[in-house]
């Protein structure tokens, strides 16, 4: 990390420190648990963003990949509209739907030559059909106890949840330093076509990119799930877009070669401490909104101003 | 100085087998035969120089060579078997490999991943990294070239000299592939390296000689006289001729390229000079900015006015804002007498100043839009009614433009990236002209990268417009050129303008004028 | 213009093209229109109903209502769903208009109020028969045209003072609660949240801690509840929702910050996740939007003018556009809620109107 990477740390403690210094209640130590819990399932949907945004290209699937899981794993552990009882093996099926739906978003790119853009759009949309289908009028509520603890059980303080997602985050963060497929993904966006002269195929590493995010998806709509008691079709929503600006105001470029499952981190700690603290000082909900996107513009542009050259276009 | 056209060179002892050779190699593209039974011969332990303009075939023969280019017929032997070249990869299993003119690293990765990228060996075990092992191989290959770069960097920390010798580095690991002494092609790479780094390449490719076989291709030829043991011409497609270095002069190699005998020399200032009307044209006043101050600055119409300095005396953005592309502090910009407001590029459009910036790639040209497109791409007015395309009009305006500059262009709606470079710049040139309004012209760098050939013709053009009384503002590539252009030549120095030499009839100062001021 | 260029002129072309096509098609339908509407066989009845996703409880008990209409009639309903996206719902419509529509009867829930005007439009147009519910413009009214038969809705301030007045009993009538309001720019989650005000002026014991949007999401319920929560700690003694699904957003964050059942709950809807709820006891009341009712009585509405059995004339102006019957419940009544059902007596033709609890002003 060099000085480039400073802004968004920077901006997260002047952020922190100034609701800090507003609302007591934000400071205590409840308040810093309920963050770190509210992080956790945008934590883990970004950690899977951030490889494909590394890449240089786009993912509007989450929304749908978590719907898909969420109904998935809520039908396969005990819940109320069948009799299965799967416990933790569901929740692996669930992530499996996830790499699934990430796979096909992948294959489209790279076989059909779809642009990111689109191919994931379409996979959010059959997605959600799916998750539609498999709801079929009726909410699946879950029963399993070992799903529903995650969200409540705590150790050190925190909920199993956001254990899971400093897991995921240290995972994300090993296999972008230490895999071949994550500094790939980083090496498509830096200059794709350098790995192509240098005799590397880059397909199959933009299609296992597409994977390895939909498997993180699919573990988000687990979380959703184990948070709400219940699978809902709607488990995604506004996930997608919330997980690209977490990205985005963590410091990765969108077109690509840029940040990082670290950087991404900030970024959604950013996100989150934003919205938490506007409720805690007590900004009214009507303003809440427009003030909450200005910040995230103040703090994206704080971010991109060290890396600002005079050659580089800003599209 | 021994000149053999179309044979074999003469030798004494025994030729040992060519470690690349290539025969009658031909290659089509719609509408341009870029091969046209090209020959080639490489031999163990040389450095063989490649010159040609552009457009001569040198790009599309390094291309085939390494399997990036499939030909139409003709055969590539390496150290005498024939190979068939379908892909980078194959080219490395053979020995071949190519340090791309266009650096070709990950910007954003490590040296040591870009050297190794590709064929990590024991660097990636079932797809993890060895970062201990990674940088021990990478160290490996510095150690040959004798560089002493961090391979932890990361790439786009380096110095573009570093980020040569990472390419050296990394196409040195086809050793690892073949048994044999590896054929190294350098295509253009002093292009974005300063005088002192190229000296150092060149020690480089001396030290490479000892232990492998170098193409080396430079559109400038003192360079190749310089390094090369040997030179081959392309002219058309053709090897055109072979040119033993020992006391080859520059003047030969140019006229094998063009064909007839030219001359290096584009001193023009014997020219009428031109008739300076009473209001200049352009005038500046103590314009300052970040990187200069107090520029004064007068051109006059039909005037041709060059500023020369060093890396860093400000003169490239001192261009830019005139043109409303970089921020000024203070100082005022006149056309015909009349201030204009700054800053922006439209008000300089709107002034009839046109920008022709020196990265053409990049800030000059959509590279995939059509030359039609590009050509029109700022005067909007010359091919609409209304808001409305007018398709016709439009055809043959760019048409015209076309065949008035002599654009090599299969058609108007052939994609401006397939163009060679010198055709590529006339284009940018004639978004300028089509309007017909233009007054002043701002050059960045014009004959950058381009070859004799192409660049005599810009400088035909540029007369040509100053003749018409448009007036330019000329940033040189090299003193010659500044010499042999400009009715004035400004030179700066640390963002100031230090001295103003006139280049009246006959008068033609010397570069050691300049120099003196510069420094 | 400055991008105008050869492929974007031929788009341009092409989408007037379409444009002039849509047009045409929408001419032709009109042409159909049946003089002597109002006799239709049984048989000849098609029955349409438009919501906006199945993905959710309520809508698809609406749909199910319709269904369970539709196979009384010996009819079957055609199901369309337009994902919240309002040109997508325009679309459907024209689609559908644009086929037979002498005896067609629409049950439709607009996306939003300005949606509701083409819609109305384009059916009159055609010669469909079109109910409406929940949104409409103020100054948009049925009785102005034939075949707009009519709008069904419920009286938001009433349920969220109903909810309130509910909450402030459940508190012991003093105590500070918090409002998690729906989609602000919504008349549903206005009216709601006026509801609520009215109620806090009538049990003054009860303080309004604070207020925010969780736009009738379940998930952002959860997140909200979580930090007012951290923010008010026991001050909180009651949670008002307006709707269920941030209700049951609002008792998992209770249930994970270990409050479950010492903060009372309300919500809107009866959705049958809240009733369960309401029945052990977590949650204390909501008001029922009769979802399956919405979706038969539309067709029910539309399918008797269109066979005769009612005529447009004879139906009282009040009922042109009304406020339906809502129950708040409780644990009390809950039982009698448990189970969705649709009672077939509700559809008679002589009976569509008995739920009316006010006229639309």
């Amino acid at each position: 990390m060099s000085w480039r990477d400073a802004g968004p740390p920077a901006a997260l403690v002047v952020i922190f420190v100034v609701f800090a210094a507003l609302s007591s209640q934000f400071r205590s130590i409840d308040n810093v648990q309920n963050i770190m819990d509210a992080a956790a399932v945008l934590a883990v949907v970004t950690c899977g963003i951030t490889f494909v945004l590394m890449m240089g290209s786009i993912d509007l699937s989450a929304a749908g990949v978590m719907g898909a899981s969420a109904l998935t794993v809520s039908l396969l552990v005990a819940n109320n509209r069948n009799d299965n009882d799967l416990g933790i093996l569901a929740i692996g099926v669930a992530v499996l739907v996830g790499a699934g739906f990430g796979c096909v978003s992948g294959l489209a790119l790279v076989f059909l030559k779809v642009p990111s853009f689109m191919a994931t759009l379409g996979v959010s949309a059959v997605g959600l059909g799916v998750a539609t289908l498999m709801f079929a009028g009726v909410q699946p509520n879950i029963s399993d106890a070992m799903l529903k603890s995650w969200a409540i059980e705590r150790f050190l303080g925190f909920s199993h949840l956001t254990w899971i997602a400093a897991a995921c985050l240290v995972v994300g963060w090993l296999i972008q330093r230490y895999t071949r497929l994550g500094r790939y993904a980083f090496a498509i966006g830096g200059a794709e076509e350098v790995l192509t002269l240098s005799g590397v195929r880059v397909q199959p590493y933009k299609i296992a990119v597409f994977t390895l995010a939909g498997a993180f998806y699919g573990l988000g709509g687990v979380m959703v799930t184990s948070q709400l008691g219940a699978g809902l079709v709607q488990a995604g929503d506004g996930y997608d877009f919330s997980a690209i600006t977490a990205a985005v105001v963590g410091g990765t470029l969108l077109t690509g070669g840029r940040g990082g499952v670290l950087h991404s981190a900030v970024g959604v700690l950013l996100v989150v401490v934003l919205t938490n603290g506007l409720v805690q000082v007590g900004v009214s909900p009507y303003w809440q909104g427009g003030v909450q996107g200005l910040i995230v513009v103040a703090a994206v542009a704080a971010a991109v101003i060290p890396q600002r050259r005079r050659n580089q276009v800003v599209k | 100085m021994s000149v053999h056209v179309d044979q074999e060179p003469t030798t004494s002892v025994p030729v040992p087998v060519p470690a690349l050779e290539v025969r009658g190699l031909v290659k089509h593209y719609p509408g341009v035969k870029a091969l046209d039974g090209v020959d080639l011969v490489v031999r163990q332990h040389e450095v063989l120089g490649l010159a040609g303009e552009n457009g001569a075939g040198k790009s599309t023969l390094l291309k085939a060579l390494v399997g990036l280019v499939r030909p139409d017929a003709g055969e590539i032997y390496v150290r005498g078997e024939p190979v068939k070249l379908r892909s980078v990869v194959e080219a490395a299993n053979h020995g071949i490999g190519m340090v791309f003119q266009e650096q070709s690293l990950v910007p954003n990765l490590t040296a040591a991943e870009n050297i190794v990228l590709g064929s990590e060996g024991i660097a990636v075990r079932r797809g993890l990294y060895r970062w201990n092992a990674m940088r021990r191989l990478a160290q490996e290959q510095l150690d040959k070239i004798g560089s002493s770069i961090d391979p932890l960097a990361r790439t786009d920390t380096l110095s573009f000299a570093d980020r040569q010798m990472v390419e050296i580095a990394k196409v040195l690991r086809i050793e690892e592939r073949s048994q044999h002494p590896p054929v190294i092609i350098l295509d253009e790479p002093t292009s974005v390296l300063e005088s002192k780094e190229i000296e150092t390449l060149f020690e480089q490719i001396r030290r490479l000689r000892e232990f492998a076989s170098v193409v080396f291709v430079s559109h400038r030829l003192d360079e190749v006289l310089d390094v090369c043991d040997r030179v081959t011409v392309l002219r058309g497609g053709q090897s055109v001729g072979e040119v033993a270095t020992a006391g080859a002069v520059p003047g030969e190699l140019h006229r094998m390229m063009i064909g007839s005998s030219g001359s290096d020399d584009h001193y023009h200032g014997n020219a009428a000079a031109p008739v300076l009307a009473e209001q200049p044209r352009l005038s500046v006043r103590g314009l300052s900015g970040k990187s200069f101050r107090d520029v004064d600055l007068d051109v006059a119409a039909g005037e041709i006015v060059a500023i020369v300095g060093v890396h860093g005396s400000g003169r490239e953005d001192v261009c830019r804002a005139l043109f409303g592309a970089e921020p000024t502090t203070a100082g005022e910009i006149l056309m015909d007498g009349k201030k204009l407001e700054l800053p922006g590029t439209r008000a300089a459009c709107a002034a009839g100043i046109g920008y022709v910036p020196a990265e053409r790639k990049t800030e000059g040209m959509v590279g995939p839009m059509s030359v039609a497109e590009n050509m029109t791409l700022t005067k909007q007015k010359a091919r609409c009614s209304g808001p409305l395309v007018a398709p016709k009009k439009q055809a043959t305006l760019v048409d015209s433009w076309i065949s008035r500059l002599s654009i090599r262009t299969p058609g108007r709606d052939t994609a401006i990236q397939r163009l060679s470079g010198g055709n590529q710049q006339k284009v940018v040139l004639a978004r300028w002209l089509v309007g017909g309004d233009i007054k002043l012209l701002l050059l960045d760098h014009p004959t950058r990268g381009l070859d004799i050939g192409a660049r005599s013709e810009v400088y035909r053009l540029m007369r040509e417009l100053a003749g018409s009384g448009v007036a330019t503002v000329l940033l040189a590539d090299s003193l010659e050129e500044a010499i042999g252009m400009a009715d004035r030549i400004l030179v700066m120095n640390d963002g100031r303008v230090a001295a103003e030499v006139a280049c009246p009839n006959g008068g033609k100062p010397s570069p050691l004028d300049l120099v003196k001021e510069m420094v | 213009m400055k991008f105008t260029s050869r492929p974007a002129a031929a788009l341009i072309c092409l989408s007037l093209a379409a444009v002039t096509v849509t047009g045409c098609s929408e001419e032709a339908s009109s042409g159909n229109t049946a003089a002597d509407a109002g006799k239709c066989e049984p048989s000849e009845v098609k029955l349409v109903g438009q919501v906006r996703n199945e993905s959710n409880p309520y809508e698809a008990a609406w749909l199910a209502g319709g269904d369970t209409f539709a196979k009384s009639v010996g009819l079957s309903q055609e199901r369309l769903t337009y994902g919240g996206d309002s040109t997508k719902q325009q679309e459907q419509i024209s689609q559908v208009l644009a086929g037979n529509t002498k005896c067609l009867v629409l049950n439709v829930l607009p996306n939003g109020d300005s949606d509701t005007t083409p819609i109305v439009k384009g059916a009159d147009k055609a010669g469909a028969y079109l109910v409406t519910q929940w949104n409409k413009p103020a100054d948009l009214k049925p009785a102005d045209y034939d075949k707009w038969l009519s709008h069904i809705t419920y009286n938001g301030v009433e349920s969220g003072q109903q909810i309130g007045d509910a909450l402030a009993t459940a508190i012991g009538g003093s105590g500070g609660i918090i409002a998690l309001q729906g989609v602000l720019d919504t008349a549903a989650a206005k009216d709601r949240y006026a509801g609520l005000e009215a109620s806090l002026k009538k049990n003054t014991g009860m303080k309004l801690l604070d207020q925010q949007a969780a736009n009738f999401s379940r998930a952002e319920a959860l997140a909200v509840t979580k930090t007012l929560l951290t923010k008010h700690g026991d001050k909180i003694k009651g949670i008002w929702a307006a709707n269920d699904d941030m209700a049951l957003g609002a008792l998992e964050a209770l249930q994970q910050a270990g409050r479950a059942g010492k903060v009372a709950v309300v919500g809107i809807d009866a959705v049958p996740d809240a009733l369960t709820a309401i029945k052990n006891g977590s949650m204390t009341a909501t008001v029922s939007s009769d979802g399956p009712w919405q979706g038969g009585i539309g067709l029910a509405i539309g399918y008797c003018v269109a066979t005769g059995e009612l005529k447009v004339a004879d139906i009282a102006a009040e009922n042109r556009a009304f406020f339906a019957e809502q129950f708040l419940i409780s644990k009390d009544n809950v039982g009698d809620f448990l189970q969705p059902k649709t009672d077939p007596a509700d559809f008679k033709c002589a009976n569509v109107f008995n739920r009316v609890a006010g006229s639309l002003s």
